[in-house]
């Protein structure tokens, strides 16, 4: 476990956060994780942001080592895409029972690793471990050790089991993971000046197959994207890249800057979600891989496909304008930047008023002003309860959010959008944004939602459930997130 | 030959080996004379055209696939919903047994139901001696506390007249005097099942109202705060009436259900034979004209009956087969405002928790284009929930709807945005909704058992709501009234949306990244 400790500090100490620059030594030390409040909702554990970081991989066995619980419920519940193997999606988990934890499940998570080896032939194995194990000392490092000495094959020990600390600690642990046991492990057939990493991006629901075809024109090559629709071997030869695009932000940060000190492989923060937002990173990426040795006409091409493609976007939200203009939107977003998605729905004539910036940087929170004005709304940490409570009045016409807040909304009577990684339409790209677009005005004018506003309609004034509701706070509904 | 008697094949099988396959081959090669493959193709992608959807839409004679049946059935229906009543139909035997086995495939259940044989020698002199013997053998054998007489098109071609050959039979002691014959013309060359419900259910009302064949005086109303219920001919009975009297019982309305088929069509497999079961009392069909309200659930099948008991000094209303929301609560707040008793809390619940799953799931039918068919105020009622589901039910087809029917249909598409494509097409058979499917594309077909050819041929994914239903079972035992109702509706139509996306995703290393856990 101190091992693990270490890890955590290291983790903490993480020099390009945002957040970390403004904080005192001692604050520093005492970690990001927020101690969470018992019996207060909450969200994902370490476990659950380590094995969501990783799952993407799409040829890799993800065995979870622990009771059936972890993996039984987690089976399959990301929206990401693949474009080769579908192994990914194969649910391997030790399911420990009581014998294991009496007597160590060690030898039983060996025989896993061997079984899958047999049965699979996977790239690699990703084993990962979960509270049970840890807590009666399972040594998953040596097992996965002895285990790819015996086979001859990558069996990678994620070390992150749910009890240390929240989803977001999770996903950077499982970044640690890979920079001790993937990242460098291999090198690439060939390379070329075009060659980028794609750090901290899922390919949820498809989306960056809306962006690569633009990565392709250019003729810029994704070496590696960590971790959506991505191979093992890509992750560990991606120390070739010349450049790399950190998507979310928080989640995976610590691979992005030590990349960039270990490989040298310059790094910027950008998103592909809102027209704006995307020509900026494609110009970015350019711009360093011109830096790092490619041609200065790259530049050129990118800004003739930036404004093709602008062009395009716009013409296509344009149809939108006349049925969304005026239309209140409330945003609470989780990894997806806010400020990214502010710009895309005020260009189609939508009015903000609010956005969470519960998981944004201070520089993300700048940008939300330059973008919506000093007096942006912009909320911390929304509790269900303020959510509901900002639906109801009426302050709002539709919220965009993660699945786990959608029933807010609902029961608010309130349009909601499924911004998070659980939707089923890809909003990544100049495409993706005009589909965003276009899905906020179904969901705005779906006949259902006059019908949950309206009372029954043989209620007489004062009766209805919306009044009842609004008049005792206290039954107000309640989720994580 | 490929079957072998230590492991015989079934029919899943067996014309699948390369024996068959071959002799099949031989035979088209050598002995068919067919049609080059070239010009079946070429025929069957000139079917999908507009072309010959004007061809197909001129046709004047030829029914193809109609969606329909004829009057006895809807007759035979309303019989077996009273007490103790025996169906009786006047008219050939053959067509009873249809009557027997169309409802036994849909329900699931035997369904009694007698006929008076007319052979041809009947159809020279007339079928009075056939009905002479027949009510005298029936009523002997088979003990019925009432028989209901219907016709088929034999004995109306011929003209029998059954108020007079009832009144004939009981004179020579066929049955008792007192003992009651109701009786309803419905031939099958006018109208539909739909027509023939009416008639058999006016011919009940009218018997026990107005003096039984002028046997007894006419019943003098004396109001009470009473409503009666009629369903109409609905294949989800069982799960309906039962739903309704739960809803009627939560509100404390005094009710009659004139024609009860919930029993009878859902006997308990306990040892007992249940020859009749259930059904309305026939004390109560009486007492029923002291209600203070008649209400139809379906206006199409009770257009005669109604007109009967507003004669008789009846508020009476029509709905169309009111299903979702907006149908749910029109419905509940006329039987409150009739019955002068509130629609408790418990009711409102349901009717949030069903706006609550419509939300929950409305982007996934949210724009989708739908065909529907079926009986006149079922499709209505479907159309209506759809429209307010947010989705287009662009082509709407009642093989036995008619100008009234069209005219409804298209207000109702006239007060939708989500209405502005969509068309009725009263009067057309499934081989129009053919045509319709191939020109005019959409994502569902909701119809009954039949659409299953049109989902082969035309790719559309059929989502079976109506009647029969015969390659699903137990259906009918679900209500599709009440929020309760809306709330299975709406289950049927997304189970299909998800098992369609499956379908659709589900090739291992093609589509197959798709092929999503969390729809």
């Amino acid at each position: 476990m101190t091992s693990l400790n270490a890890k955590i500090q290291e983790v903490f100490n993480e020099p390009a956060c945002g957040v970390n620059h403004n904080k005192t030594e001692k604050e520093r030390k005492k970690g990001c994780t927020k101690q969470l409040q018992p019996g207060g909702a909450a969200g994902g554990c370490a476990f659950d942001g380590a094995k969501i970081a990783l799952q993407p991989f799409t040829d890799v066995a993800h065995l979870v080592h622990g009771p059936i619980a972890c993996e039984g419920n987690s089976w399959d519940n990301r929206g990401s895409k693949s474009s080769g193997s579908a192994l990914w999606r194969m649910s391997f988990t030790t399911d420990m029972n009581e014998t294991d934890i009496v007597f160590g499940g060690e030898k039983r998570l060996y025989k896993a690793i061997k079984e899958i080896g047999e049965k699979y032939d996977p790239a690699a194995i990703f084993v990962y471990q979960t509270c049970v194990p840890a807590m009666i000392g399972d040594d998953i490092n040596a097992v996965c050790k002895a285990a790819a000495k015996k086979f001859g094959r990558p069996v990678i020990p994620v070390n992150s089991p749910g009890f240390v600390g929240q989803k977001n600690l999770g996903n950077k642990l499982a970044g640690e993971a890979l920079l001790d046991h993937v990242i460098g492990t291999a090198e690439p057939e060939y390379t070329t000046p075009y060659d980028i990493n794609i750090i901290g991006e899922y390919n949820l629901s498809g989306e960056l197959w809306q962006v690569k075809p633009l990565l392709d024109e250019l003729g810029i090559r994704i070496l590696s994207c960590i971790s959506g629709d991505g191979k093992y071997l890509e992750a560990a030869y991606s120390h070739r890249a010349k450049a790399a695009m950190m998507v979310c932000s928080r989640a995976m940060i610590n691979v992005a800057s030590k990349m960039e000190k270990r490989y040298n492989i310059p790094f910027f923060e950008g998103s592909f979600y809102g027209i704006g937002d995307t020509s900026d990173s494609l110009r970015e990426i350019s711009r360093l891989l011109i830096s790092r040795g490619a041609p200065d006409k790259l530049m050129f091409h990118t800004e003739a496909l930036v404004a093709r493609e602008e062009q395009k976007a716009f013409a296509a939200i344009e149809q939108f304008k006349v049925q969304l203009a005026g239309k209140r939107v409330l945003l609470i977003t989780g990894g997806v930047k806010s400020w990214s998605v502010v710009a895309a729905l005020q260009e189609a004539g939508l009015e903000i008023v609010g956005t969470s910036v519960k998981k944004s940087t201070k520089e993300d929170k700048e940008r939300i002003k330059q973008i919506m004005g000093e007096d942006a709304h912009m909320i911390d940490d929304m509790t269900p309860r303020e959510m509901y409570k900002m639906l109801r009045e009426a302050r709002a016409d539709i919220m965009l959010s993660g699945g786990r807040s959608q029933f807010v909304a609902l029961k608010a009577a309130m349009p909601w959008l499924d911004i998070n990684q659980e939707r089923h339409h890809a909003y990544m790209g100049y495409v993706g944004m005009v589909d965003l677009v276009r899905q906020i005005e179904k969901s705005l004018y779906n006949p259902i939602w006059e019908q949950v506003r309206q009372p029954a309609p043989w209620d007489v004034n004062g009766e209805s459930w919306q009044k009842k509701a609004q008049a005792a706070p206290a039954a107000l509904p309640l989720a994580a997130e | 030959m490929t079957q072998d008697a230590d492991k015989v094949l079934d029919h899943f099988e067996l014309f699948r080996g390369a024996e068959y396959k071959e002799m099949f081959a031989n035979k088209r090669a050598n002995f068919e004379n067919t049609h080059p493959d070239a010009e079946v193709d070429r025929v069957r992608e000139w079917a999908k055209t507009k072309e010959y959807q004007e061809k197909n839409f001129a046709r004047e004679a030829l029914v193809v696939n109609p969606a329909k049946a004829c009057q006895p059935l809807g007759a035979v229906f309303v019989a077996v919903g009273f007490e103790g009543t025996l169906p009786f139909v006047h008219g050939s035997q053959g067509c009873v047994a249809y009557y027997r086995s169309h409802f036994s495939r849909h329900f699931k259940e035997p369904t009694s139901c007698v006929s008076s044989s007319m052979t041809e020698d009947a159809a020279v002199f007339g079928g009075l001696n056939n009905m002479v013997d027949g009510l005298a053998n029936a009523y002997s054998m088979y003990k019925p506390k009432m028989i209901a007489v219907s016709t088929t098109c034999m004995a109306e071609v011929i003209g029998d007249d059954l108020n007079a050959f009832i009144k004939t039979a009981k004179e020579k002691g066929s049955v008792p005097a007192e003992f009651d014959v109701t009786f309803a013309h419905t031939p099958a060359f006018v109208g539909s099942h739909v027509t023939g419900y009416d008639n058999a259910m006016k011919g009940v009302i009218e018997h026990f109202w107005d003096g039984k064949a002028g046997t007894v005086p006419k019943l003098e109303r004396a109001e009470n705060g009473s409503i009666n219920f009629i369903g109409g001919f609905d294949g989800y009975t069982v799960g309906n009436i039962r739903e309704v009297k739960r809803i009627f019982d939560l509100m404390q309305v005094e009710y009659t259900i004139i024609g009860d088929n919930s029993d009878v069509w859902d006997t308990p497999t306990d040892g007992e034979f249940r020859m009749y079961d259930g059904g309305t009392k026939l004390n109560d069909v009486a007492n029923a004209v002291n209600a203070k309200a008649t209400i139809s659930m379906q206006q199409f099948c009770t257009e005669k009956t109604l007109e009967l008991v507003r004669n008789h000094g009846h508020e009476v209303l029509a709905f169309n087969h009111p299903v979702g929301v907006a149908g749910t609560d029109h419905f509940l707040m006329e039987v409150s405002r009739l019955s002068g008793k509130p629609i408790p809390a418990e009711l409102e619940k349901e009717r949030g928790r069903l706006v609550d799953a419509i939300a929950d799931s409305n982007a996934h039918i949210h724009g989708k284009k739908f065909a529907i068919y079926g009986d006149p105020d079922l499709t209505y009622g479907l159309a209506a929930f759809l429209l307010e589901l947010g989705a287009e039910p662009v082509h709407v087809l009642a093989t036995n709807g008619n100008k009234a029917w069209a005219a409804k249909m298209q207000a109702l598409f006239d007060s939708s945005p989500f209405g502005a494509n969509c068309k009725a097409y009263p009067g057309k058979d499934l081989w129009h909704m053919r045509s319709l499917l191939f020109t005019e594309p959409v994502d569902y077909l909701i119809g009954n058992t039949y659409g299953k050819y049109l989902e082969r041929d035309t790719g559309t994914p059929l989502i079976r709501i109506g009647f029969p239903i015969f390659d699903r079972h137990h259906h009918h035992r679900r209500p599709v009234w009440g929020y309760q109702g809306g709330m299975n509706l709406l289950i049927t139509i997304l189970d299909k949306i998800f098992d369609t996306m499956d379908a659709k995703t589900n090739v291992a290393g093609q589509t197959d990244y798709s092929y999503d856990i969390i729809r």
